[in-house]
């Protein structure tokens, strides 16, 4: 019997097998890869609504769909959908000549009537998008002619090209797509005007793009561009070694599928390259100045933690020189940030002084300093879902303990932590720089607005100075006062220390050995994949 | 009979009624403001209070709490389970394709567990204490207790990178199935096979196989015997599988990129989408309460003794 058990769980296992071999003929939409002719990327989350108009949808999906009016490079603002522009004196009318002869995927004509009708569409839904103070600013948008349109602001505001050029929302998507000549309550398809098209999408299972062959800037050499959700990270490495998918990046809210390792191993197997770009955010902990009756209102406090962080030993240990370390909240490759700063490092000796003049002290058989009967003790609020910064946290909490600081470490949903910020209600929590295309003056506004920075801080002897100088440099025509005043605003915010740098994110591409022109935006959300070409 | 089903249907009314309640309140416990949850879940940058209002009213919260569950449960009724947070879309028209590729995976799987049980059960109940007996139980306690997340990565390391064979994940053809349904069966056959296997082997022991034995009935006739007597615990118990396989396919979903119900409710409850959970709580609450009835009534008309106990 035994051996006719054996016999037959053998032959059930060969009936899988065989199963398995059997061939149904149609090849799995995505199970074998054109080598050498499209991508098909990993993502953790489905591409969600492609509304261009909200913010629910993958930003890296809509970048390939829609496009706006300028471009924000490297080397500053570039004409996209507009192919010149006109600032007038005041600063408070933008007039835009547009590219002749685009076409939405639909085959409409994009003109000046079809931005009009989608300025109007996004600022109908003006609460929403108040994180971008260009939509407070808005007073009409007028067609000139056919391709002509002028933008009328309500006051001057420098970043006024910075915040047309973004993944959103001031991007155009066909008058066709509008329900009852909206976008708000949602639109009936998804076309732009960019290098792909939204072929097809089944929700949670993949999304498909295919070339646009009328883009005005070209045919993109990569015909098809693939989006496959893939929730977990061993299957994506699997995934990539079997060849069904070939590309991953780090995909919108940073969340890394793959670990460092399978990185490695990937690019050692010969078929596969890492692309890194240069530094996008900075991860940092924002200190709540605003916090009277804890030590974290003292400046001498923020200090001593900002010298007792280990960055190098964070960005070797935990994320394996991905990040390097950072010692000012805006890296120097970020406009306006290319300040002199005094750099402040690992310094536990130092740390210990600072706290120790401050009146702190450290009393024989305790552990944690005290001063006029209070303890030095505070807590930390990390975002629970997000391991790296659990065990960050983790890390600084002994760092500190060493100097004789007693640190809470709470965990806790991103939402929660979004309204801690806002209410003011934390000593210190882990948060990130908004990035390239957006900083400094997405941040820096941020610093005085209620639901971000301001209690962070509100709490510094040179506030109202600070918050004067942001007014300025929002409203400054000058460069030069404009980065007079940047670096101002960023040496009041270094010398107090409430933002404690740890490290810079990037973007890591893992793409096909043969894939040639990869490179990055200005922003961590996004790729040009239409610069991508085959070998 | 029919009055007993009557009986056992209305019984199980309260029960969902009550499980309703408790999910609304529980989600409406959250310290959370829901408004505020919503453009959250939308991934709305920047929160202003005026934006916070005008989404209250917008959704109808600013209304009390006993009207608005009496709203959303007249509406559920319906099939309605209101409009995700996130993309605005009726629940249902998301819930629905993913609850039918979790019930596709579930039958098939349970299928499967059912069969491979019913005869490991019988063929180890019959070698009792001997060789075949114990290693099908120690293999099948040693895959029961394994990591479901490891073996499903183990499965595909071998059967589709190095074999080549299967695709990683998805769900593109029949042969997206073989795998997951694998690692489910595996994981849980162990648990029913035991069931059947101890359910045997008493049966085995009692007076009526002996006095079978005594008047000469032939072995097979006397197994078919304990075989229906041990196979009616078994019923119960496989009636119930449906809901819990429905209802833990997560990590198997997540694993292979399965479209279902898992993977949307690890999606909603990241995102905070209320009636998203509440609706999937709601469909999983009717499932058990469904499967529970169904199996009562299966005991009941097979051992008329259990109809007296409502």
């Amino acid at each position: 019997m035994t051996r006719r058990m054996v016999a037959f769980l053998a032959a059930l296992m060969a009936l899988m097998v065989l199963l398995s071999g059997c061939s149904d003929g149609n090849d799995a939409k995505t199970g074998s890869i054109a080598q050498g002719k499209e991508l098909v990327y990993a993502t953790a989350k489905d591409i969600n609504d492609m509304n261009p108009h909200l913010y629910p949808g993958s930003m890296s999906a809509q970048g390939m769909v829609y496009e706006s009016l300028v471009e924000n490079t490297e080397d500053g603002i570039k004409p996209l959908l507009a192919e010149s522009w006109e600032i007038s004196n005041d600063g408070k009318v933008y007039t835009f000549h547009l590219r002749q002869g685009v076409k939405f995927h639909d085959g409409e004509p994009f003109d000046a009537e079809a931005v009009k009708k989608n300025i109007e569409a996004v600022q109908k839904n003006a609460k929403k998008h108040s994180w971008i103070k260009l939509s407070t600013k808005i007073v009409s948008c007028n067609v000139i002619d056919p391709y002509t349109v002028q933008l009328v602001l309500s006051e001057t505001y420098y970043p006024t090209l910075v915040e047309l050029s973004m993944t959103r929302p001031y991007v155009f998507i066909s008058p066709k797509n509008f329900i009852n000549g909206e976008t708000k309550d949602g639109v009936n398809g998804y076309n732009g005007t960019g290098p792909y098209r939204l072929a097809e999408h089944k929700v949670d299972q993949y999304a498909i793009f295919e070339a646009n062959e009328n883009y005005w800037g070209g045919a993109p050499k990569v015909k098809k561009i693939t989006a496959k959700v893939l929730p977990a990270g061993e299957t994506t490495f699997l995934a990539l070694k079997k060849g069904e998918v070939n590309f991953v990046f780090t995909d919108d809210r940073g969340t890394d599928s793959l670990d460092v390792e399978a990185m490695n191993k990937l690019a050692e197997s010969g078929d596969y390259q890492i692309v890194r770009s240069k530094a996008m955010n900075t991860n940092m902990i924002a200190a709540n100045s605003s916090k009277l009756d804890n030590p974290i209102h003292e400046t001498a406090v923020r200090l001593a933690i900002w010298h007792a962080i280990d960055r190098e030993t964070i960005s070797k240990q935990i994320f394996h020189e991905t990040e390097p370390a950072a010692y000012t909240l805006f890296s120097p490759n970020v406009n306006y940030a290319n300040v002199e700063l005094k750099k402040r490092g690992y310094d536990l000796e130092k740390a210990k002084k600072i706290l120790d003049e401050a009146g702190w002290i450290l009393k024989d058989g305790q552990t944690v300093r005290t001063k006029s009967g209070n303890k030095l003790d505070m807590k930390l609020y990390y975002d629970a879902n997000s391991s790296s910064q659990k065990t960050q946290a983790e890390f600084i909490q002994n760092s500190l303990k060493k100097i004789g600081i007693q640190l809470q470490l709470v965990g806790e949903e991103s939402t929660s932590i979004a309204k801690r910020r806002s209410t003011g209600d934390y000593d210190l929590l882990f948060n990130q720089t908004w990035g390239l295309a957006y900083d400094p003056q997405s941040t820096v506004s941020a610093f005085a607005s209620e639901s971000s920075y301001y209690h962070t801080t509100s709490g510094i002897t040179k506030a109202d100075e600070l918050y004067k100088k942001i007014d300025q440099v929002m409203v400054s025509t000058d460069e030069d006062t404009r980065k007079s005043l940047y670096a101002d605003i960023l040496t009041i915010v270094h010398e107090e220390a409430v933002f404690i740098p740890i490290t810079n994110g990037n973007v890591t591409v893992i793409a096909p050995k043969n894939l040639q022109g990869v490179s990055f935006k200005q922003t961590q959300y996004e790729l040009p994949f239409e610069q991508m070409h085959f070998k | 009979m029919g009055s007993f089903i009557i009986k056992r249907v209305l019984v199980s009314i309260p029960l969902l009624l009550i499980i309703s309640f408790l999910t609304f309140v529980l989600i409406n416990l959250s310290p959370l403001d829901p408004a505020e949850v919503v453009l959250h879940a939308q991934g709305v940058p920047k929160i202003t209070d005026e934006l916070i209002a005008q989404t209250k009213a917008e959704l109808g919260m600013d209304r009390p709490f006993l009207i608005r569950y009496i709203n959303w449960f007249m509406a559920c009724l319906q099939l309605d389970f209101g409009k995700s947070y996130v993309t605005g879309e009726p629940v249902w028209s998301l819930l629905g394709p993913a609850f039918l590729n979790t019930l596709k995976l579930t039958l098939v799987s349970v299928i499967f567990i059912i069969a491979l049980s019913i005869l490991l059960g019988v063929i180890c109940a019959l070698k009792e204490g001997k060789m075949m007996d114990k290693s099908v139980r120690g293999i099948s306690f040693f895959l029961t207790s394994m990591p479901s997340y490891w073996l499903a990565a183990l499965m595909i390391w071998y059967f589709s990178v190095k074999l080549d064979l299967l695709p990683t994940s998805g769900m593109d053809s029949y042969k997206s199935y073989i795998l997951p349904v694998i690692v489910i069966v595996l994981s849980y056959a162990g648990i029913y096979f035991r069931i059947v296997r101890s359910s045997m082997v008493s049966n085995l022991n009692e007076d009526y196989v002996l006095y079978g034995r005594a008047c000469g009935l032939p072995e097979k006739k006397i197994t078919m015997h304990i075989l229906r007597n041990s196979l009616q615990v078994a019923i119960s118990v496989f009636c119930m599988a449906i809901p819990i396989i429905l209802g833990s396919t997560v990590v198997v979903e997540n694993v292979f990129a399965w479209p279902g119900l898992g993977s949307l409710s690890v999606k909603s409850i990241l995102s905070r989408d209320f009636p998203m959970i509440q609706a999937y709580v709601l469909v999983l609450a009717v499932a058990f309460v469904l499967f529970n009835t169904i199996s009562d009534i299966i005991n009941a008309a097979m051992n008329p003794k259990l109809r007296k106990d409502l």
